[in-house]
């Protein structure tokens, strides 16, 4: 029996809203850098401005959007089994959680080898070419991060799937 | 004088591993046991009696094995021993809390008309998992003896030797082994064939008619090479040959199509003796998830890229450090020992130091590469990973397991070609190894990325993609054809036990990390060394004079460059394109900085000097023979330790640079014919 309530499943429709849109457009801007720079539009953004850097930032990468998608499609699906099947809904659930939770781990560690990148000649006393700044980072705070936060949340409610699995 | 008079009761013992088998064995035969190899095998062979009253059962343990499609020496033991022994009854131990994977085996005992009595192991653990299964309806549905057994507890041993007894003395009740009936499209061919084959009795005192017919449209190579040794053995592949395809063209290979029919018949026997699950475990749900038809793919999809991601960019500042580090080191030491020569060959721009730094920058890459593969690993998700990715690349004849290894030679050839050893299966393993190297890896993007975006603008990123798609239909290419040639057969079945999710060890996949980079470590330091001394010393070598020389152009590895240049005519190379070549020999990342030595260009401006000398059809020619070409001769050093043999080494080198050469002559070939 799944032991998901209604509000998880509400977080779960904004979720499976919100990384395919992010993910469209990153596919989009980045389709349009790699492949296709004659069509424009690579300067979509969808978040607030903060200084110099866009939170989220969606940065140019087609691969990277076609993730955002998959999850998306994941959050979708365990919405779409919540009625018929609930047991296997809280299933995708959790495998749309790890994926958040992963992505969002991926940007913390771009972010902290980013800034070990561009200071690390500091050590030997050496001069840093340009300093860090989160606009001039080709990652920045993206949706992946962004998103790992909002579905942060639903781990209460499919922890016990956890400790099932590993006790 | 009595005993010697009564027949002894031959028993096989066959079953999958881990099933309880040897427990069973132990508990039937206890002190009397016996255990050696069997004939022209090293494969252990356990024998022993089990005495009841007056009567002497002769037990063979036969090896554990999922299937008898005789695809492993296991299996061709098992089969022939049943096939060739005749034992009066085979004991398929089948552990119950499993039942659905060990119906396979049992499934194909009755195929091939063995006496049969099932034991169903471990029903203790079945029943606290939430089965109940119905054994008596069990033995219904099969037509063979049922015995519910519990092996380390020793329950239903009486029972099962009783059974045994009562088969072989009369079988009073009357099991026959019920033939199990596919669904009728496929049913349809089979007894099209097996009445062929049970008008032939030559065959069929020796084989069960039905079996051969399965075995024949599954395109079993050892029952073909059987029945051309029997009389109208012949005939009855020819035929068995024809409607294999005739069934291939209707409903796609037979092998799979058997195996899903087979698969259906056990879904449904235990639809109707298990009792419903009292619930879904977490695990299940999981399973259901990660090999979920549609999105099990792109899910494993998103773990990959994630992986390569936090492995790519999470080192890169480790490798930056390490090769900054080795350079100012190089910058330090020139002039250090007042040998032009010795400072060149050591610290030069392509000099010991310069090239063992470059090595060791990869290290990083590499442990967190094989540090994140041994958590998904330990996790369980691998073992799902490669049953999802099975379909597909057994298509093309590679095993499941192989999307890792070719995956992470996207990366690097060299981790790649170690971390086939999860693929247990020789010939599957040697199939890829040998077409990994065709796996477009980060030393190549190097130079590619550069030339693309000079000579393609816009287009550079589709000139990438298509690179790394030619070099995947190549190892696809290549695999089909080592199939059907050296390494003959099919991938291995893919029956595969689904280790428990588990909490993956940080500790146990650093040691991993470790050994696994270390072995890199090792290997790459030393024939760098090598490598880079015999080139180093060659370019620094004046070819006329013999004496120390900074101008590349008159050096011997120029020379040797000029002397190869004709060869390489057909494909509108000049003799730096050769050299260059020849420098990724050593590691493919100097192919761009060797190119702009010999053009003197620096690394920045190469490759709009190379637009202004060749047209976009050559460059893409000479790139996809670099994309093809030998490997770097690290990963040769791989391939050699991991195949344990230089004729296959020499092998992988030998084809690369023929196929290397076909492709891009083509492309250039072609490619001036259509676009002038």
């Amino acid at each position: 029996m799944s032991r998901v309530d209604s509000s998880t499943y509400i977080l779960a429709s904004i979720l499976s809203i919100l990384y395919p849109l992010y993910g469209a457009i990153q596919f989009y801007k980045g389709a349009v850098a790699w492949w296709l720079p004659w069509i424009g539009g690579e300067e979509i953004q969808l978040g607030v401005k903060v200084g110099d850097a866009y939170i989220p930032n969606i940065f140019p990468d087609p691969f990277s959007g076609i993730i955002l998608i998959i999850i998306g499609v994941i959050f979708a699906r365990s919405i779409y089994l919540s009625k018929r099947n609930p047991g296997l809904a809280d299933g995708f659930l959790f495998v749309g959680w790890i994926l958040a939770s992963m992505m969002l781990i991926l940007n913390l560690v771009v972010l902290a080898a980013d800034i070990l990148d561009t200071y690390y000649p500091l050590i030997w006393g050496g001069e840093i070419e340009e300093p860090w700044t989160l606009g001039s980072d080709p990652w920045g705070i993206s949706p992946h991060l962004i998103l790992g936060i909002i579905a942060a949340p639903i781990y209460w409610k499919i922890k016990y799937l956890l400790k099932q699995l590993i006790p | 004088m009595a005993n010697v008079k009564r027949r002894m009761i031959k028993v096989a013992l066959a079953g999958n591993p881990n099933v309880g088998k040897s427990v069973i064995f132990n508990n039937l035969t206890g002190a009397h046991q016996h255990v050696g190899n069997w004939p022209g095998k090293t494969v252990d062979k356990k024998e022993g009696f089990h005495r009841v009253d007056d009567k002497v059962i002769y037990i063979v343990d036969l090896p554990g094995t999922y299937s008898l499609t005789a695809l492993s020496v296991e299996e061709m033991i098992a089969r022939d021993y049943i096939i060739y022994e005749r034992p009066d009854v085979v004991v398929d131990i089948v552990d119950a809390s499993n039942l659905e994977r060990n119906l396979y085996l049992t499934m194909q005992l009755l195929e091939l008309g063995a006496n049969v009595v099932v034991a169903l192991n471990k029903i203790d653990l079945a029943e606290k998992a939430g089965m109940r299964i119905d054994h008596r309806k069990l033995e219904e549905e099969l037509g063979v003896p049922v015995i519910p057994t519990i092996a380390p507890k020793k329950k239903g041993m009486k029972e099962l030797v009783e059974k045994i007894i009562e088969l072989v003395e009369g079988n009073p009740r009357g099991y026959s082994g019920k033939t199990l009936c596919y669904e009728p499209r496929v049913e349809r061919f089979i007894e099209r064939l097996q009445g062929e084959v049970a008008s032939r009795e030559e065959i069929t005192k020796l084989l069960n008619p039905r079996w051969v017919a399965i075995k024949l449209l599954e395109g079993d190579e050892d029952v073909i090479k059987k029945l051309s040794e029997i009389e109208g053995g012949r005939e009855v592949i020819k035929k068995g040959m024809k409607l294999r395809e005739e069934m291939s063209r209707e409903l796609g290979d037979p092998e799979v199509v058997i195996a899903d029919a087979r698969y259906t018949v056990i879904k449904d026997i235990v639809s109707r003796t298990v009792g419903e699950l009292k619930r879904l475990t977490a695990s299940d749900l999981l399973d259901s998830v990660l090999l979920d038809k549609y999105l099990g793919i792109p899910i494993f999809f998103v773990i990959l890229w994630w992986w390569f991601q936090i492995a790519f960019i999470g080192s890169a500042p480790f490798c930056d450090i390490l090769g900054d580090g080795f350079a100012a080191l190089g910058e330090v030491l020139t002039g250090i020992t007042g040998h032009p020569f010795i400072d060149y060959l050591f610290f030069g721009e392509y000099g010991i130091i310069q090239g063992i730094g470059a090595v060791l920058s990869f290290v990083p890459l590499i442990m967190l590469l094989y540090f994140i593969l041994s958590l998904l690993e330990d996790s369980g998700y691998m073992a799902r990973a490669a049953f999802v990715m099975e379909k597909a690349m057994r298509k093309v004849g590679l095993s499941g397991r192989t999307i890792i290894p070719m995956i992470m030679g996207f990366g690097c050839n060299v981790p790649a070609v170690y971390a086939t050893r999860i693929i247990p299966d020789e010939n599957d393993r040697m199939i890829a190894i040998l077409t990994n190297p065709l796996m477009l890896c980060g030393a190549r993007l190097v130079f590619f990325s550069a030339i693309a975006a000079a000579f393609y603008g816009a287009y550079a990123g589709d000139i990438l993609f298509s690179l790394y798609a030619l070099g995947v239909v190549l190892a696809f290419m290549v695999a089909t054809i080592l199939r059907k040639t050296f390494f003959r057969g099919r991938a291995s079945p893919f029956v595969l036990e689904l280790p428990a999710y588990q909490k993956p060890s940080f500790k146990v996949a650093a040691v991993r990390m470790w050994d696994r980079g270390s072995m890199y470590l090792r290997k790459a330091v030393g024939i760098i060394l090598i490598g880079l001394l015999i080139i180093g010393v060659l370019t620094a070598t004046d070819a006329e004079t013999l004496t120390f020389t900074t101008d590349p152009e008159r050096s011997l590895v120029a020379a040797f460059g000029r002397s190869l240049a004709p060869i390489f005519t057909p494909l509108n190379w000049d003799w730096r394109f050769v050299v260059a070549m020849i420098f990724g020999f050593v590691a493919k990342e100097i192919v761009l900085g060797a190119s702009a030595m010999l053009y003197g260009a620096g690394e920045e401006e190469i490759a709009s000097r190379l637009a202004s000398l060749y047209n976009p059809i050559v460059m893409y020619g000479y790139m996809t023979f670099i994309l093809i070409y030998i490997p770097c001769i690290v990963t040769i050093a791989a391939i050699r330790q991991e195949t344990g043999s230089w004729k296959w080494t020499i092998f992988a080198v030998v084809y690369g640079l023929i196929l290397a050469y076909i492709v891009n002559l083509l492309i250039v070939t072609l490619g001036h014919l259509l676009l002038g």
